[in-house]
């Protein structure tokens, strides 16, 4: 049996073509005394789909929090490194994280809709940030219900409470809702996992049809939904970035033998 | 919008101010009734010496010379908590036990409910029943003197703290966990061997709590001991004396504080037996706290 | 040799479990069936509503005195909930806060009493009123307060905080906005719970406000002492020799009454806004 070593690791980390306007460098993340995230250094293409993938408890969860500082939140969390967005460090003391998240959306894994109204969902977000105006608000609840593509769905029934959606119809209201304060980025921590497959086919679709107009990190343990959206992809092990590369690439003829013994389904 | 998010930001921290004084102003009302407590106490210390007033056999207010002996208070209260506990501990526990380990979920949804009511009686409640009813017809039956006695005040402090420890000890008992049941269980033993052996000694800890905040509970009731124990400053002798009218350190601050001249010695008398009561319950309530985390019942 | 095998023990012991239940319950049932038969009889419309020898004024002083309670307890309750579980961080303070905490649930009444009479009725120069009444009451209510709605935060998903978080909203804008809302039934049924112990507390208010007259019988503000339940039946048991045993009884039912229809109402309103709650 071979065991490799990583001699070179960086070489099969590669840097996407075309703009990029959020990067991280050595960027290390603790839960108090555990080390979640290793040395993470990626750079994220505009207006692409970026899927980060690896087994469970492999810290790609942990790294997408990074990137919006939704971390913060859990007690005993520490961050080293840097993550750059438009070339400042959303980590230095003078960022307003508030703005930063507004900045970058994320749609998480289990939908979770305010048991309010549809149309105070998604107006939540714009209200947040000053827009009062009714018919500006009808606007954008119309503008983000449609790029959700749930509109037709909803239109009729604005009014009633969001959580009497189905599961697939929740999900896509929080994609809507991110959508409503326009953000640049959207993060999603494994959006399909608690959806059927035609919910989940749904979701997909639109992500693609976003991608048009937003920069995507999707983190999946579905290795086919990877393979479906994504135009790059990252592996991850216990912590580290082991290979990131074009999508097809990644799946078709990855450099490391661990990326390989992954996607083939040799372990798990 | 750099403005906005400043005045936002301020908004914030002055929000969270507030937020957070509020729940240090806890602390401070602690800090607040020991304070007052102590220095309404004090004067008295001066006049009588902590030996005389601890170990003091006679309380004798407004004679002449007054006499501010505890003993005879420590030991009402001490009579009537200890005998509350014989009772409402051992009952408390069976119910405990009866509710998590033995009862049907049916019967388990009626009987929480109705075993929770008993706290919901207001006190002076229980002590108008003892002394208009209960107090009577126990006087009859056992052949007592009189029915205002220290026994009849545990019985109905016991039903008082009964929900609580019933609470807090299944709490306890539910948080053993189910592998340790079916080891035993697999073992061999009867199910009762099981809650017996297995069970409740991993649930000591939360047990002795709920016993601890139903000493706190029984020590500091007031109205219900007031009607029902007589209020006869004496010392109780022995297993006779909890059938036996007493007086306790609340019931002598609520009959005698309305009468006492403001500031007189009988006053800051009073208001040290008050600070005792702070001091035992304060001790009393930190040790079941302790105990209450390390069972596992409180989640943080 | 053993007297009984394992099996012959355990029905034993769950028999004398089964016992103790029931010795339980037994009296509870047998309260609440005395309270009615006795108390029924003597309950009558001119009782309850004759101001002179009758209930009202007594009524009319434990809404007050309630009401004023939680006007000043709700909000420092609520906001020291929302500190130790929305914005705290483990460490000493919130230890401290928690002890502090607990130690005001298990200070005795009649403690507060002293306590109220120290500081409201004598160096504040309160007078022993409805105002200095309420003050000692909300502090004997506060931690029981604080404890039902930090429970009532607690039910609130952790997902739609982060939600909230992740849209750009604030910490108390997550708060006010989504936290509040669906924490609320819980707060609100919480908060009349601790309503309805103060409603029968007797010893917090014996030297702080309470008295016992015939002929002022409403507060004329709050610096008024009033009249109320509790101590109407305390005085009525044992000071007052001639009040017909009927008044009496009536009296504790009324007081029973009272607060167990704010438990009632506690639980109705829990049930009635989870169900407003799904629009």
């Amino acid at each position: 049996m071979v065991i490799l070593l990583a001699t070179d690791e960086a070489k099969n980390i590669i840097r996407p073509e075309g703009e990029i306007r959020l990067e991280t460098i050595d960027l290390d993340m603790f839960y108090d005394d555990f080390q979640a995230v290793k040395q993470i250094s990626i750079a994220i293409p505009s207006r692409r789909i970026t899927a980060l993938i690896g087994p469970s408890g492999c810290g790609k969860s942990s790294f997408l929090r990074c990137l919006n500082r939704m971390n913060d939140v859990i007690e005993g969390t520490r961050v080293q490194g840097k993550v750059l967005l438009d070339g400042e460090d959303i980590y230095s003391p003078d960022t307003d994280v508030v703005q930063l998240r507004r900045r970058v959306g994320m749609v998480f894994q289990t939908p979770n809709p305010f048991p309010m109204s549809i149309y105070d969902n998604i107006a939540y977000g714009p209200r947040l940030h000053g827009v009062r105006d009714r018919t500006q608000l009808d606007e954008i609840v119309e503008k983000s219900l449609r790029s959700a593509a749930i509109w037709d769905e909803v239109k009729d029934k604005l009014h009633q409470s969001a959580t009497d959606l189905s599961g697939g119809q929740q999900q896509r209201l929080c994609i809507a809702r991110v959508l409503a304060v326009e953000p640049e980025i959207v993060l999603m921590d494994e959006p399909c996992s608690a959806l059927d497959p035609t919910a989940t086919f749904r979701i997909e679709e639109l992500m693609t049809e976003l991608m048009e107009n937003y920069t995507i990190i999707i983190v999946t343990h579905n290795m086919y939904q990877a393979s479906r959206v994504s135009q790059y992809t990252g592996f991850f092990l216990m912590g580290e970035l082991i290979e990131y590369d074009h999508t097809v690439r990644i799946f078709e003829n990855p450099q490391d033998q661990r990326t390989d013994d992954y996607v083939r389904g040799r372990f798990g | 919008m750099h403005v906005k998010g400043r005045a936002i930001a301020t908004w914030e921290w002055f929000v969270e101010s507030a937020i957070r004084l509020a729940g240090i102003l806890a602390i401070i009302f602690v800090l607040l009734i020991f304070a007052f407590l102590l220095r309404n106490a004090l004067p008295i210390f001066r006049q009588v010496p902590v030996g005389n007033l601890l170990g003091g056999r006679f309380w004798r207010p407004t004679s002449e010379p007054a006499q501010f002996g505890m003993l005879p208070l420590l030991l009402g209260s001490l009579y009537v908590t200890l005998g509350a506990l014989l009772i409402a501990v051992p009952l408390g526990l069976s119910c405990a036990v009866f509710a998590s380990e033995v009862a049907p979920a049916r019967l388990r949804e009626v009987l929480k409910p109705l075993i929770e009511l008993l706290a919901a009686i207001p006190s002076v409640v229980y002590g108008f029943l003892g002394l208009l009813l209960l107090g009577p017809w126990l006087a009859n039956v056992l052949n007592l003197p009189v029915g205002q006695f220290a026994a009849l005040g545990s019985l109905l402090l016991a039903l008082m703290a009964l929900p609580m420890i019933v609470s807090i000890a299944e709490d306890a008992i539910r948080a053993v966990p189910v592998a340790l049941r079916h080891n035993s269980l697999a073992l061999g033993a009867t199910r009762w061997q099981t809650i017996i052996k297995v069970v409740v000694p991993a649930a000591r800890s939360g047990i002795i709590a709920a016993s601890l905040l139903g000493v706190g509970r029984a020590i500091g009731e007031t109205m219900t001991v007031l009607m029902v124990t007589g209020n006869a400053a004496v010392i109780p002798q022995g297993l006779v004396g909890f059938f036996r009218p007493v007086r306790t350190m609340t019931a002598t601050i609520a009959a005698e504080m309305g009468e006492s001249a403001y500031q007189s010695s009988h006053y800051y008398a009073l208001f040290a037996i008050g600070l005792m009561l702070f001091i035992i319950t304060f001790v009393t309530n930190t040790l079941a706290d302790v105990l209450v985390r390390r069972a596992g019942g409180v989640k943080t | 040799m053993k007297l009984l095998n394992p099996q012959q023990t355990e029905k034993l012991a769950f028999a004398v479990l089964w016992l103790a239940a029931a010795l339980a319950v037994l009296p509870i049932l047998a309260i609440i069936a005395v309270m009615v038969y006795r108390g029924g009889s003597g309950l009558s419309g001119s009782l309850l509503f004759r101001v002179e020898a009758g209930l009202l004024p007594a009524i009319v002083g434990t809404l007050l005195l309630v009401g004023l309670t939680a006007l000043f307890a709700a909000p420092l309750g609520i906001a020291a909930a929302i500190y130790l579980r929305e914005y705290a961080r483990n460490g000493p303070l919130v230890r401290l806060i928690r002890l502090a905490v607990v130690n005001l649930a298990g200070v005795p009444s009649v403690v507060y009493g002293l306590f109220g009479l120290a500081l409201f009725v004598t160096l504040l120069h309160f007078g022993r009123s409805l105002l200095a009444g309420a003050c000692t009451l909300s502090l004997l209510v506060l931690p029981l307060i604080i404890s039902t709605s930090e429970e009532a935060l607690r039910q609130v998903p952790r997902g739609l905080r982060e939600a909230s978080l992740a849209l750009g909203a604030t910490k108390w804008q997550t708060v006010r906005r989504v936290v509040l809302p669906n924490a609320l039934p819980g707060i609100i049924t919480g908060l009349i719970l601790s309503i309805s112990r103060a409603a029968g507390e007797t010893a917090p208010i014996l030297f702080t406000a309470a008295f016992f007259s015939l002929t002022h019988p409403f507060p004329k503000s709050v610096f008024d002492p009033i009249l109320v339940l509790p101590y109407q039946l305390f005085v009525m048991a044992t000071e007052v020799p001639n009040v017909p045993s009927a008044t009496k009884w009536a009296t504790a039912l009324v007081l029973v009454l009272v607060v167990l229809g704010l438990n009632l109402l506690a639980i109705i309103l829990r049930t009635r806004l989870r169900g407003l709650q799904r629009w």
